[in-house]
């Protein structure tokens, strides 16, 4: 059962002659329980379409239905709500709120979902348990290494238990060895919940664990290898 | 309500984590802006205040009794004084006569007979000097010389704007006599009546009632100023606890005094040009005090806005991952509300615990008043809601600019 549906996306920054037009008209179907990669050179257009599909930004034309719900129309508090119950984010530079500490920052999505203090603060405890931060849940972003600041985003990401998890580039600002724990991570995810991932990468090696990788050109997807 | 919880989560940690020096400073200048709203208003009113002050301790006391309107004296005045002795709220009293008079000085001296001759017109208050004493504390302004003695006859005392020596700062406002001191002789004339008295001392006050005013036993009034009837111009007291002179008056009133005589409070009695000058000088101050309060929202919202730019790709992933923009914006106005609530909390304290009990230790001296630093609580507390919602604006005014940009454009530092 497809959970994205996207139909002739086009995206295009400025207007006129100077438009830019970054996609070209995407057709995507991401199947539920799947663990997509998205790969091209620089300037391809991979992130503008992850963007897309998960409705942080609205595509100049087509449709995306994401769950069974449009998200084109909807407003932007409609669209803040909609990331909230459905998406999960892992960004490239973790983008953890350097005031917090580990565990408030994987509590925010879920007070912000109504849950009381204390029972977020376990369930942050127990995601962050999942990704081999144990004992790390008082540390301020600033006092933890790049893989582990990682790896409190995709607890973060994980807690709130979303449909999809998208994760854009999320190895590209760590070591090898750091970036394989955190593709190991979401693998693991992956097979042991059959957790939908969509994830923009640059690095072959990393794609290969995917079930699918979309290779995009030029703002095209020019080809789909299935595992 | 969630949005709340957040915000109040993000605020407090972003307050937390802050530089201590930063915060230090914010609330530093919070807490001069809160002084500036406070204290300037409080000592231009203070100002007036302490001569206020001053008029009731030295001259008008709690209640004022004077003659009816229409009459010239207060009727009966010695039935009415015996009455009032019966209250024991009433601590001391003074019952005074007043009348307009010539003082000559330096005639013994002057040897060109047809040359002008030293003279003021000079008001001049006939008193029981122990009495009056005891009510308006007469004896504690004398300057020179030494306070009138109630076995003793033929003794004035002398404001001292009536001393040219002390009134030379004035120009010519004051009509004056010259280098008179103690124990020369002046010449008082009323009408056909002259007395010669001895200067027994000069006083001098913050209170013109007392500057502008010469004082001699009450029976040698009545012989200058042929006054047999006994019925005063003024009786002036003092009453205690504090606060007890409505009462006080009401009990008068209940006597049927008021058929003798009008009773006021000090409040009702007072000069209306004092009530109107504080007024004006609250108005003065509030406005001062409100350029304060323009600086502090306007570096309140540049804090805020710095703040919140330098955040803004962390605002755009909170709005990525779901948060909304309420609580993002709640926490900016908690950390200004933070900076209010601290620099006006440090800001009162400096104010009740420090600065109104010194200057009421150590008035400012201005010439016409000892001035002290006025700061009711119900006036304070409005001003300091004045600053908190400004303040409260300044904080949210920059958080909801940067926090309604488009999130996507936040995350990726685009404009």
């Amino acid at each position: 059962m497809a959970i994205i549906e996207a139909t002739n996306v086009h995206r295009s920054f400025g207007k006129g002659d100077l438009a830019i037009h970054v996609l070209k008209g995407i057709d995507l179907t991401v199947e539920e329980g799947e663990f997509v990669a998205i790969m091209g050179k620089s300037g391809a257009g991979k992130s503008t379409l992850m963007y897309q599909l998960s409705a942080l930004d609205d595509p100049s034309d087509g449709s995306i239905v994401i769950d069974g719900t449009d998200v084109v129309p909807l407003t932007e508090r409609e669209r803040t709500e909609f990331r909230l119950n459905t998406l999960g984010y892992v960004f490239q530079d973790y983008a953890l709120v350097p005031d917090l500490n580990a565990r408030e920052n994987v509590m925010m999505p879920l007070l912000m979902k109504g849950m009381e203090w204390q029972a977020a603060s376990d369930r942050a405890d127990h995601s962050l348990d999942n990704v081999g931060l144990e004992g790390k849940y008082l540390n301020l972003p600033g006092m933890l290494s790049g893989g582990e600041q990682q790896r409190v985003a995709v607890a973060r990401a994980l807690s709130g238990k979303p449909k999809i998890i998208f994760a854009d580039e999320p190895t590209a600002n760590l070591d090898s060895v750091s970036g394989q724990q955190v593709i190991d991570l979401l693998t693991r995810l992956h097979q042991d919940s059959s957790q939908t991932i969509v994830m923009v990468t640059h690095e072959p090696e990393y794609a290969e664990t995917c079930d699918r990788i979309f290779y995009m050109e030029d703002g095209q997807i020019t080809d789909i290898k299935t595992k | 309500m969630r949005s709340l919880r957040i915000g109040l989560l993000l605020g407090i940690r972003q307050i937390q984590r802050a530089s201590v020096w930063t915060t230090f400073l914010i609330i530093f200048v919070m807490m001069l802006t809160f002084l500036n709203l406070i204290a300037v208003s409080g000592i231009l009113v203070g100002l007036i205040a302490g001569a206020e002050r001053a008029v009731r301790a030295e001259a008008l006391g709690d209640i004022v009794i004077t003659p009816q309107d229409g009459e010239d004296y207060i009727l009966e005045t010695e039935s009415l004084v015996r009455k009032l002795q019966t209250f024991p709220e009433v601590t001391a009293y003074s019952v005074r006569y007043a009348g307009g008079a010539t003082m000559e000085a330096n005639y013994k001296e002057r040897r060109d007979l047809t040359g002008e001759r030293d003279t003021a017109s000079v008001q001049v208050t006939g008193v029981d000097p122990v009495l009056e004493n005891q009510m308006s504390g007469l004896a504690d302004t004398i300057v020179e010389g030494e306070y009138l003695d109630p076995n003793e006859e033929g003794y004035i005392l002398i404001g001292a704007y009536y001393i040219e020596e002390f009134a030379e700062q004035f120009g010519d406002i004051f009509d004056t006599v010259e280098g008179v001191k103690p124990g020369d002789t002046v010449r008082l004339t009323a009408g056909t009546i002259s007395k010669e008295f001895i200067v027994k001392g000069l006083i001098q006050s913050k209170v013109d009632e007392v500057n502008l005013n010469t004082y001699i036993p009450e029976r040698e009034f009545r012989r200058v100023f042929g006054r047999i009837d006994r019925n005063a111009d003024q009786i002036v007291m003092r009453v205690k606890p504090v606060g007890r002179e409505d009462a006080v008056k009401a009990a008068f009133l209940s006597l049927g005094l008021d058929r003798l005589a009008k009773i006021q409070t000090y409040d009702e009695g007072k000069p209306k040009f004092i009530t109107d000058i504080k007024n004006t000088f609250n108005i003065l101050g509030t406005f001062i005090g409100s350029i304060g309060i323009v600086v502090a929202s306007i570096t309140i919202f540049i804090i805020v806005f710095i703040n919140a730019l330098s955040r803004r790709r962390h605002i755009g992933i909170l709005k990525g991952i779901g948060i909304e923009r309420r609580a993002i914006e709640i926490a900016y106005v908690i950390q200004a509300a933070f900076y209010a609530l601290a620099g006006s909390a440090l800001g009162a304290l400096l104010v009740y615990g420090v600065l109104v009990g010194y200057f009421e230790r150590n008035p400012i001296q201005f010439p016409f008043s000892d001035g002290i630093l006025v700061a009711p609580v119900d006036e304070t507390f409005v001003r300091f809601l004045v600053l908190f919602g400004i303040t409260l604006i300044a904080g949210f005014i920059p958080a909801w600019m940067i926090a309604r940009q488009n999130t996507l454009n936040s995350i990726l530092g685009r404009k």
